[in-house]
């Protein structure tokens, strides 16, 4: 096997290009030793990101959070810009496995990998991100529902990388919240993970955005069932409604951890608390 | 196989060795240095027992090639004592009884390392949370997490008397 460090992105495509089936793409490494370990993978040539300059940036351009592809969740976690503008955000990184992982995972990896027990792309897609993704033909930024087709599973063509992820910085800052449910112990991975933020006038929500992740193969957000919150107070019937929606609304997984009808049941649960916190400031 | 020469420094030392690509860092570490301090416990990124300080952070090093640490900085435990001295948290592991079998403890050093760098006053609750993910067999962690509170108050009374 041979470990190659290229030094530009347009260097790590064209060695994509070169060895496309006997290629493996590497940036924190902690889910890909880990297949290498357990024999799931024999790639000929690594090909590690890790020394493309400026790759783990996180800036605000435009109006918008810039994330480099090579961010590592503890750094997204620790930025002062995403606690600012994006707690949900900072809450998913800061939930993942442990300390020593986030010093290792990166945020491209995170989305790349597709696992739908992870934390950061519920957040994600909650927050309308889109990610940025370069091949030899250029570059595209598409939405997450348009880049997580299934478990480890992405739209990604074989030459292609995320290079990044840019999230639109709101007008009027909402409310916002992440809340991931472990049934096992604190670092495992998430069974039911749900991202939310809401905007007030008063009493009354005039904007809900609620993504589900952890418990489906890829997260979800139901946007007839998040309208049914705007316009009235957030009543805990209506919390209630909305919670019901969600449950019934999503098809979840039958896992060594947790039984589709237990996610569903804490999808339920975890839905209202977090609503209520929101509504509750 | 292809070979490949890396330098890094490891508890101060500048070492370098022509390795095969897929060597991972606590190979390199245990076998290419024979700094054995750092253990294996699960060698599938489970167990914490490999944790190292590669520039500043813990890793794990069963899960970092020893390629990516080329031209970094390296912590083990062997680095920890000072001039024969122990360190506060050795001496606290000492002192509280936070160890049994001992297979455990240099991943749990280092890591409460890490955490006293950048926190040098945890309550309870943030050593715990510090922690997880360093497994131990033996001790329950409540004399783990005692020895841990020992070498903050140590090392704070330090640098009070310095300052
Ligand atoms: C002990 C442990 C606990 C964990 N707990 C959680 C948890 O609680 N929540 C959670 O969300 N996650 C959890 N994870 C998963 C972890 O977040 C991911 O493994 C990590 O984010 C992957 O990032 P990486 O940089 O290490 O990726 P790598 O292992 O380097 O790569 C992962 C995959 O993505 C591809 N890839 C990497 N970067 C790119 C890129 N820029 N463009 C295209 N393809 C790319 C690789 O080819 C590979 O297929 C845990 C992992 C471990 C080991
Ligand atoms: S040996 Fe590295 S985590 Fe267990
Ligand atoms: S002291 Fe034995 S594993 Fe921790």
């Amino acid at each position: 096997m041979r470990f190659l460090q290229p030094g530009t992105l347009e260097e790590a495509i064209s060695t994509r290009v070169d060895n496309p089936e006997q290629s493996v793409i590497i940036a924190g490494g902690t889910a890909v030793v880990l297949m290498l370990q357990h024999g799931l993978i024999a790639p000929e040539v690594l090909i590690s990101l890790e020394k493309i300059p400026g790759l783990d940036s996180i800036r605000i351009e435009d109006n918008r959070l810039h994330i480099g592809a090579l961010a590592k969740l503890g750094d997204v976690a620790d930025s002062r810009l995403v606690r600012q503008y994006f707690p949900a955000l900072f809450a998913a990184c800061a939930a993942v496995g442990n300390v020593r992982v986030r010093n290792q995972a990166t945020l491209g990896g995170n989305l790349a990998e597709a696992d739908y027990a992870s934390d950061p792309p519920a957040a994600l897609m909650m927050l309308d991100a889109l990610v940025e993704v370069k091949g030899i033909s250029g570059t595209r930024q598409i939405s997450l529902p348009d880049l997580l087709l299934g478990f480890l599973t992405t739209t990604l063509e074989p030459d292609e990388l995320i290079t990044g992820v840019i999230i639109p910085i709101p007008t009027e800052q909402p409310r916002m919240a992440y809340l991931r449910y472990n049934n096992r112990s604190s670092e495992d991975r998430p069974c039911v993970g749900i991202a939310a933020s809401a905007t007030f006038n008063d009493a009354i929500c005039t904007g809900l955005r609620l993504t589900v992740g952890a418990a489906c193969e890829i997260p979800t957000r139901l946007s007839e069932i998040e309208a049914l919150a705007v316009g009235s107070p957030l009543t805990d019937t209506r919390i209630h409604e909305i919670a019901e929606g969600y449950a019934a609304g999503i098809e979840t997984i039958d896992d060594l951890q947790s039984s589709a009808w237990y996610r569903t049941q804490m999808i339920r649960v975890h839905i209202q608390r977090v609503l209520k916190g929101l509504r509750d400031g | 196989m292809s070979k490949h020469t890396v330098t890094m420094t490891v508890n101060g030392t500048k070492y370098t060795r022509e390795i095969e690509s897929r060597l991972l860092l606590v190979h390199f570490i245990r076998e290419d240095l024979e700094l054995t301090g750092t253990h294996i416990g699960c060698d599938t990124t489970n167990c914490g027992a490999c944790t190292v300080l590669m520039d500043g952070f813990t890793v794990k090093s069963c899960t970092v090639f020893a390629m990516t640490a080329n031209g970094k900085s390296i912590e083990t435990i062997e680095g920890v004592a000072q001039n024969g001295a122990l360190h506060p948290l050795q001496e606290g592991f000492w002192e509280k009884h936070g160890l049994q079998c001992g297979y455990c403890t240099p991943g749990m050093i280092m890591s409460a390392k890490h955490l006293l760098s950048n926190n040098p006053n945890p309550t309870e609750d943030e050593i715990r949370w510090g922690l997880s993910g360093n497994l131990c067999r033996c001790t329950g962690y409540n004399k783990i997490v005692e020895a841990v509170q020992y070498a903050a108050e140590k090392m704070s009374a330090e640098q009070e008397q310095d300052a």
